[in-house]
């Protein structure tokens, strides 16, 4: 049984469709990550599950049982905070404690779940202190701390991450990736951040305008992206796209774009005419005896940013600006001439309508 | 004297003036008048501790000063509770909210005179809204005005009205201040909303609170107009404030001197009672 469903969820303000037609199973003690930009949908699916907001249509369940009707505190959900949501009059103890004391919890028993959660998260020397006395790091925690006193069925994460700087983000995001795994408590998080679906998610869900675009491990994501927004919108660098047109010259396909042109020596491109073509930065290559391909793109570099351990190559082919990941050591300038081979194998074409044709 | 500072003086100079002339002056000279006779016609004269003696012995003064309290002990858990009562029902979503946020305001800018010859009207024994109501139901009419008992707590309720609107602008401010996620975050602790209110909203309205307690305790000091007006003090002199007193002795009797003396005790009581009010509702630093 899955531990969270949803099935055919919709969510409308007036005539604005948020949610659309949402469908979705959660197992038992999977991470699983909304990702989308802003006004995808993602943050009103979390507090439609969370309660904090009604569903339009649909249902909702929990473990199976019907939760669409329920007010939140019948749930067994607990939330993480963009803003932490913590209570500013009491200190991280009383924080973490609330809810225990709502509930009637026996005394001993929130004092062992705090002294575990506690234990876990390393708050041990704050547990007197007031939230305005933490830092932001120090709040995140516990905030999942209160979460985890609970012992719910489901956490929620609701971008929880976003006010933080970048090097304690990615510090937070490792600490929460190994304390879910450690738990295996049923995770819903929320990001507008690739990269935090990607590291963190046991499957990643792609929206846009209120639709699931894909949904699937991350990898087979970045790999296989069904559409042109997924593909765009998973993978840093952006995948460079193309627009033109396959042509089959004796019965070898080939793409052909304003002033450019190249082989895409493949038997599962259909006779097809005009597409986008998508290819991400790591695969195009400088040629080098050992690897020369024979699809290959020439231009003029515009920009080279160096970021240390790889070299970014904006280069213009034709009109088209294109952008390569290049190894450290290029030695490349602005204004020079460059041919790169293309790994056609890992090419990605879509249609008109923007689905993958590969 | 250096260009910067010179314009430093000339700046501050306007303000400078009105503290002078307003606040600073009449400060000093009530002190002075402490230790005056003087009934505005004839020349002041040295008058020593002799009203400062007067004050101590003066049933009249404590008997004010005991209506005050009367009033402030019904006034303030009023206006404390009905402001943030209406304050949490203008902050929920509302049919006509910004009617009604006007409606509730409009009595803080009518002239206390007006409200207290309209409230005389309401509360008229025969004739008055409120009686023909309770007849209505059933009950007997009162005696709202004429009667002891029922004076003094019928002026405080109107004047809790009257400023009602004031405190529940404070109050709205206080409330919009309050994180969703926080009340958000309790909801799904399971709270229900009474506890919502209690480890939520009303601890994060501390502030707002301590505010509020402090304008009224101020404003109900100096309760002057609505006596005045309504009961001129009585019934039994019952609705005789320390204001009431001050003014009847200035200029029904012209003992300038004696009533700056009161005025000055008016203000050493309500400075102490701010000072114990700020020491028993606790610290707004812990927010």
């Amino acid at each position: 049984m899955p531990s969270v469903s949803f099935e055919h969820v919709s969510k409308r303000f007036g005539d604005t469709t948020v949610v659309d037609d949402f469908t979705l199973d959660v197992a038992d003690g999977e991470l699983l990550v909304l990702v989308g930009g802003s006004g995808s949908g993602k943050s009103t699916i979390l507090r439609m599950l969370a309660g904090l907001e009604t569903v339009t249509s649909g249902t909702i369940r929990i473990d199976g049982r019907d939760v669409t009707a329920l007010p939140p505190r019948d749930r067994d959900v607990a939330m993480v905070f963009q803003d932490y949501g913590l209570y500013p009059h009491m200190t991280v103890r009383e924080n973490l404690s609330l809810g225990l004391r709502l509930k009637k919890v026996p005394r001993q028993e929130i004092d062992r779940r705090i002294a575990w959660a506690v234990g876990i998260l390393g708050l041990e020397s704050l547990l007197d202190r007031k939230p305005k006395q933490l830092s932001g790091g120090q709040r995140q925690r516990v905030a999942m701390g209160r979460a985890m006193v609970r012992e719910p069925k489901v956490f929620l994460f609701d971008e929880p991450l976003s006010n933080l700087d970048a090097g304690l983000r990615a510090q937070m995001r490792i600490e929460i990736g190994s304390l879910q795994r450690r738990l295996k408590t049923t995770t819903i998080y929320v990001t507008h951040d690739q990269v935090e679906a990607m590291t963190l998610g046991d499957r990643i869900v792609v929206l846009a305008d209120g639709r699931i675009q894909q949904l699937g491990r991350p990898i087979d994501i970045y790999r296989a992206p069904a559409n042109r927004f997924v593909a765009g919108f998973i993978g840093t660098p952006r995948m460079n796209f193309l627009e033109g047109r396959i042509h089959h010259e004796d019965g070898a396909p080939a793409f052909v774009a304003e002033g450019l042109r190249f082989d895409v020596p493949r038997e599962d491109v259909a006779s097809v005419g005009a597409v986008t073509l998508g290819v991400r930065p790591e695969d195009l290559l400088i040629p080098s005896p050992s690897d020369q391909r024979p699809s290959t793109v020439t231009g003029r570099v515009v920009l080279v940013e160096r970021l240390g351990g790889i070299t970014h190559v904006h280069f213009d082919a034709g009109p088209h600006r294109l952008m390569a990941a290049l190894p450290n050591d290029t030695a490349v300038t602005v204004g020079d001439d460059i041919t790169l081979g293309i790994r056609t194998e890992r090419l990605h074409l879509f249609d008109a309508d923007g689905r993958s044709h590969l | 004297m250096r260009a910067e500072e010179r314009s430093g003086w000339l700046l501050s100079a306007p303000y400078v003036a009105f503290l002078l002339a307003f606040a600073l002056y009449p400060v000093v000279f009530a002190l002075v008048l402490v230790f005056l006779r003087w009934d505005l016609v004839t020349e002041p004269a040295f008058a020593g501790g002799d009203n400062l003696r007067l004050l101590a012995h003066d049933g009249r003064f404590w008997q004010a000063v005991g209506n005050t309290f009367v009033f402030l002990s019904i006034h303030l858990p009023l206006q404390l509770v009905t402001a943030l009562a209406l304050a949490l029902a203008l902050n929920r979503p509302l049919a006509l909210r910004a009617f009604w946020r006007a409606a509730f305001f409009l009595p803080v800018v009518i002239s206390g005179a007006v409200v207290a010859i309209l409230w005389s009207a309401l509360y008229a024994t025969d004739v008055g809204l409120i009686n023909r109501l309770l007849v209505r139901v059933g009950l007997a009419p009162v005696a709202w005005l004429t009667n002891p008992a029922t004076a003094m707590p019928a002026i405080a309720a109107m004047v809790t009205w009257k400023n009602v609107g004031f405190y529940v602008i404070i109050y709205l401010a206080g409330l919009q201040y309050i994180p969703r996620s926080c009340l958000e975050a309790i909801e799904l602790e399971g709270a229900t909303a009474w506890q919502r209110f209690r480890h939520v909203t009303l601890p994060m309205l501390l502030p707002q609170t301590i505010l509020v307690v402090t304008l009224s305790t101020i404003n109900g000091f100096q309760l002057f107009i609505e006596p005045y007006v309504m009961t001129g003090g009585g019934p039994l002199r019952r609705t005789y404030s320390i204001v009431l007193y001050l003014y009847t002795n200035a200029f029904s009797y012209q003992k300038m001197g004696y009533a700056a003396t009161i005025g000055v005790a008016l203000a050493a009581i309500i400075g102490a009672v701010v000072l114990v009010q700020r020491r028993l509702i606790g610290k707004a630093e812990a927010l």
